[in-house]
């Protein structure tokens, strides 16, 4: 069997050197205990030895005096006499696979989590591309810089100890009214049990209301909640942001939901309006693909894909799940996945990747009466389709009025990325999807 | 006196060298080839050339003699019965390895066959090698220790101290040098003043010879009296070996910047190996078909070995931290007691902190036979600070054994005590005299549990005294805690009271990890109540000296006693001050700290010693990240000025944390 002549480590720590030359010729006996090659490693040139013996086979492709070569890289082989060489130079040793989801301490993901900051767009700076917490407080800042900008300005210029800041938070107050008496006038622990006090202190009978009435109410703010605000200010802060507002004749849609709806027998997968309009938003944007450009690091990145978030209400808050691939899909495919997604996010169980990676997204609120509505971009994004309730309205149609089924659009777009005409000419051929829906959902 | 000359030589002797070393010679070669594959991961020094050496001692070895070794190690392990198979697997970098994969090339331990280590490190090997012998001498058993070293370990002060206390104290050992000429790539020519190693012996009044490195049979004759010498009681012999590694100094290296293609050449010629193969021919003593079959079957072991150590499993991450300590500490041989019960009794026992520690040790002596101390006047004088007086003339003079002045031969004598059965206490004076010694306790004493995976124990007491005071100076002041603390592998522990320091010593005597046994020297007069009865107080349990709400102060040694006084006098101005002990620095109690600061909100660490990376900046940093909703105001830190101790008065005042300053500490951080 062919003997591999690789490339050995030379001193303690060598990871690579040069490939000087062969002390044989291709074809040449080589015995044990021969020279067989010039290496240069991190000291100097050194010639290696061979423990094994046979002829000396130097595939093509293999290192020429001078290339640099990794430790443990193939040079060339020992043959048995009669023996045929292998028939190719297999690939280099790959350099261990780098591609790994990024590094980040536990504490780090956590924060990652909290500042809605995806770990895997981070540049981490730590030892090994580690992500650090400020990695991250960065990567928020350059995400949201009105956010958090925001947050800073609240408590600039007051001190607080973790100690009193913990407390504050066990009694509920709100330590940023607070004058500390520390040195520097660092707000201890016994400023805020006094203001607790204060605040407690019995007041025409009544206890732990203070100041306030006593129906009202302080909840603590989710982590959740935390999120939705900052990304809705970074979104307000830092897009240009422009609204459309069109009204379109659904009546076909809604004839076509019915005809579905007679169809089949159980609930179970039967497409709803929102899943058509997700259906004909997608296929819109296959036609208009920049509507889907995203602001990164400088340039107009315009996603290949066409992966629609939609909103969804929970007890928590507003959840954005991605469905992916929408174009892809067939309606019955879409309806299960949006059923699927809407009942994990009301049972709190999303995962990140799936409420990462949206292109565009679409907000329905016709469920709860409203008819139109002036959507919040969801950023990176820079288009976002608000979609009203479906109602009855008499229409003009030639000369006649008719009783027609009428649903207002909202496209909210961030002017910046783009001008009014194009995101005019995606309403445009929504609306016509939306009017025609048959022949465009028949796959 | 019968010897083994080259024509009585039988048939099995002369087999059993053959074989020994063809299994070195196949294997070191086979390890080459591995190393230019790729599958030793670190360094690799061949014997190749040298076999001859450690067949022919250890041919003469019991299981239960020990050998120390070095850096070129592989041939003294395979000599000494380490199936080839454990070494190449160790070098391969896999759990089966002789070290589970925590050593490699320079540090293969098989205790279990007296195999007590190779090192990285040139020469503390002879050192240990004598701790054996002195073991030996407790034990009262006819076993031998062994080192084997290079020329190179020859100028270094291990080996000057070593032949000087294997001397005097008659040891059981052999000191085998392998001069092959070069240490490194420097010659044994330029680096000492005398071409031969064998004839410094008479200097120290031992026997020495200088014997040809590649005659097997001549080493094994001589070895073999010097082995039966030792056996005998007659105590110890230098043999220098002069040899020639024809290979490179490691695998990998270059070879001729330092000598020429031919001298390797040359030496090749004279291979120990062929040598034995041409006279046992020559002579008729086997034939040739026997050694080649010897041949044979070597290289069907180490074609195995491969083979095994190729398809051993790595071992798991998870297993990193074992055997830094003892796994199984032995249980305390009397009650635990941890608090002071006679903390506030008025009519109790009191004694002075050194009494109590000398009530331990006469106590765990009296019991434990394998108990022995060594230092500088702690026999019949009984110690410069009365810690051993009166022992002397109940244990006598191996027990209690005065030292020449060599700080770092008796401490590396007492590691390798440790590990071969008797359970020393080295007794330093003061903590300044070993800093000569660092190198064998932080890269020997405390490493060599974790190295041998937890089969080769470490119950060694190092004790001497510590601290700033009464103008001792820089050479009689030093702290130094924070300096083990930072090692793994240490046992570090700094008692305060007389009832901590006898509770503490006794479980540092009852312990199988080293345990840096430190006392302050002005405290050694300080009287304490302890109890009549045996007990012992646990590693890492921290005590509240005294209770409080308003701030905890974590103080050690004399600071305690200092930060005590200032606590009573600031009760009276109604700040309640809460202080605490931890009493050993390694391990750190910081459970009983957390839950002082999650009391007071505030801390302060009181520490006689230098700040930057001291004990207050550990316990700093870990308040900081378990504690940090606790604080209700920045964690304070007083030391020791940051300046080698000065003499005068004035001046040695100003490097040590005063009450006021330690009042003023605590009034500032009541109010941040
Ligand atoms: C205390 C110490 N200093 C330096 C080294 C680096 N070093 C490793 S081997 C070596 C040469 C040792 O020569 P020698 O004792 O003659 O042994 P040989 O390698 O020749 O067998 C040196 C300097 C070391 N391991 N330990
Ligand atoms: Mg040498």
């Amino acid at each position: 069997m062919a003997i591999e002549i690789v490339v050995p480590r030379l001193g303690w720590s060598m990871e690579e050197g040069i490939f000087g030359e062969w002390l044989k010729q291709p074809g040449e006996e080589v015995v044990p205990g021969d020279m067989l090659f010039v290496l240069e490693g991190e000291k100097a040139a050194q010639e290696v030895e061979s423990f094994d013996g046979g002829v000396l086979s130097i595939p093509a492709g293999a290192p020429q005096p001078g290339d640099t070569v990794q430790v443990g890289q193939l040079l060339g082989y020992l043959l048995a006499a009669d023996e045929t060489p292998p028939a190719e130079l297999p690939a280099r040793p790959a350099a261990a696979a780098t591609a790994e989801p990024a590094v980040a301490g536990p504490a780090v993901r956590q924060l990652a989590r909290e500042l809605n900051v995806d770990l895997g767009q981070v540049c981490g700076t730590g030892g090994g591309g580690r992500v650090s917490a400020a990695d991250v407080r960065l990567a928020a800042e350059e995400n949201e810089p009105a956010a958090a900008a925001l947050s800073r300005d609240k408590s600039r210029g007051k001190a607080i100890s973790p100690r009193a800041r913990r407390v504050a938070r066990e009694l509920e107050i709100d330590w940023t009214e607070i004058v500390g008496t520390g040195r520097t006038g660092r707000i201890r622990e016994s400023d805020i049990r006094a203001a607790a006090s204060q605040l407690s202190a019995p007041r025409g009978g009544q206890r732990g209301g203070g100041q306030r009435a006593d129906h009202d109410r302080s909840n603590r703010i989710s982590p959740l909640r935390k999120t939705i605000a900052q990304r809705m200010s970074a979104a307000a802060a830092e897009t240009a942001a422009v609204t459309l507002h069109t009204e379109v004749d659904a009546t076909n849609l809604v004839n076509l939901r019915g005809q579905f709806r007679a169809a089949s027998d159980a609930q179970e997968g039967v497409p709803g309006y929102n899943d058509i309009l997700v259906k004909l938003t997608a296929l819109a944007l296959g036609r208009h693909p920049d509507l889907q450009s995203q602001w990164r690091e400088g340039a107009l990145w315009v996603p290949g894909d066409v992966h629609i978030a939609i909103g969804i209400d929970t007890d928590q808050g507003l959840l954005a799940p991605v469905i992916r691939d929408v174009p892809a899909r067939s309606l019955r495919q879409l309806a299960v996945e949006t059923r699927r997604l809407a009942e994990r996010a009301r049972a709190g169980a999303l995962t990140v990747d799936e409420m990462q990676g949206g292109t565009f997204t679409i907000s329905n609120l016709g469920n709860y009466g409203v008819d139109a509505f002036t959507p919040i971009i969801n950023l990176p994004q820079s288009a976002i389709l608000g979609v009203g309730r479906i109602r009855q309205l008499p229409v003009v149609v030639g000369e006649q009025v008719l009783p027609r089924f009428v649903v207002s659009l909202s496209l909210t777009f961030d002017h910046r990325v783009h001008d009014g005409g194009p995101a005019a000419r995606f309403l445009h051929t929504l609306r016509e999807f939306i009017e025609q829906p048959g022949p465009w959902l028949i796959d | 006196m019968a010897s083994t000359t080259e024509r009585q030589l039988d048939k099995t002797t002369a087999t059993d060298l053959y074989r020994r070393m063809q299994v070195i010679r196949q294997c070191e070669e086979q390890l080459a080839k591995s190393h230019q594959r790729g599958l030793i991961h670190g360094a690799c020094h061949t014997y190749v050339g040298e076999e001859a050496i450690a067949s022919a001692v250890c041919a003469h070895l019991n299981a239960d003699d020990v050998v120390f070794s070095t850096h070129r190690g592989h041939g003294h392990a395979l000599a000494k019965g380490m199936p080839p198979r454990e070494l190449v697997a160790e070098l391969y970098g896999r759990e089966t390895g002789c070290s589970q994969g925590r050593g490699g090339s320079m540090h293969l331990f098989k205790p279990e066959i007296g195999m007590m280590g190779t090192s990285g490190i040139v020469a503390p090997c002879i050192l240990q090698a004598c701790g054996g012998g002195y073991s030996f001498k407790i034990l009262k058993t006819d076993q031998v220790a062994v080192a084997f070293f290079g020329d190179g370990a020859v100028n270094n002060g291990a080996f000057h101290e070593g032949l000087n206390m294997a001397s005097i104290w008659n040891l059981p050992v052999l000191l085998v040098c392998e001069n092959n000429q070069f240490a490194t790539e420097v010659p044994f020519a330029y680096s000492s003043g005398i071409p031969d190693v064998g004839r410094r012996a008479a200097n120290y009044g031992i026997p020495g010879h200088e014997l040809d490195g590649n005659n097997v049979l001549k080493i094994y004759e001589v070895a073999g009296q010097a082995i039966e010498r030792a056996r005998r009681g007659e105590g110890a012999t230098l043999i220098e070996c002069k040899t020639y590694r024809t290979r490179a100094h490691a695998e990998g290296m270059g070879d001729f910047s330092y000598r020429t293609r031919d001298d390797v050449a040359e030496w090749k010629t004279r291979c120990p190996i062929q040598r034995l193969r041409d006279h046992l021919l020559q002579e008729g003593i086997v034939g040739a078909d026997d050694l080649d079959a010897i041949e044979a079957e070597v290289r069907e072991t180490i074609a195995e070995a491969h083979r095994f150590g190729e398809e051993s499993a790595y071992p798991s991450a998870e297993s990193v931290t074992r055997h830094v300590y003892c796994e199984q500490p032995a249980p305390p041989r009397s009650p635990i007691l941890n608090q002071n019960p006679l903390a506030t009794a008025t009519d109790a026992r009191e004694i002075s902190y050194v009494e109590a520690g000398h009530e331990a040790l006469s106590e765990e002596m009296r019991r434990n036979p394998h108990i022995f101390v060594m230092g500088e006047g702690i026999g019949k004088r009984g110690g410069n600070f009365n810690t051993t007086m009166g022992l002397y003339d109940l244990y006598g003079p191996e027990r209690l054994c005065d030292t020449p002045i060599c700080e770092r031969g008796f401490v590396g004598l007492g590691g390798g005590a440790a590990m071969t059965g008797s359970r020393p206490v080295i007794d330093f004076m003061f903590a300044d005299f070993i800093m000569d010694a660092v190198g064998e306790l932080v890269n020997q004493i405390a490493k060599i549990q974790y190295m041998s995976s937890g089969r080769i124990k470490m119950p060694i007491l190092l004790r001497g005294c510590i601290g700033i005071g009464h103008s001792a100076a820089t050479h009689h002041s030093g702290n130094y805690y924070p300096l083990y603390a930072h090692f793994p592998g240490f046992r570090v522990v700094v008692p305060s009271t007389p009832f901590d320091a006898k509770g503490l010593m006794k479980r540092a005597l009852n312990c199988d990890d080293p345990v840096m046994f430190l006392e302050h020297r002005e405290l050694l007069q300080v009287k304490g109540t302890v109890p009549d009865e045996e007990y012992e107080i646990e590693f890492g349990k921290a005590v509240i000296a005294r209770e409080g709400t308003a701030v905890t102060v974590v103080a050690l040694a004399r600071m305690i006693h200092e930060s005590l006084a200032v606590a009573e006098s600031l009760a009276g101005e109604g700040i309640s001050v809460e202080v605490i002990d931890p009493r050993t620095v390694s391990p750190l109690d910081t459970d009983t700290v957390l839950q002082s600061v999650h009391k007071t909100g505030r801390l302060l660490i009181v520490d006689e010693t230098f700040g930057p990376y001291s004990l207050g900046a550990e316990v700093a940093a870990r308040v900081a990240d378990d504690a940090f909703d606790d604080l209700d105001a920045p964690i304070r830190r007083l030391n020791g000025a940051f300046t080698p101790t000065p003499y005068s008065p004035t001046l040695e005042q100003a490097v040590v944390p005063t009450r006021e300053a330690i009042r003023e500490a605590i009034q500032t951080l009541v109010a941040e």
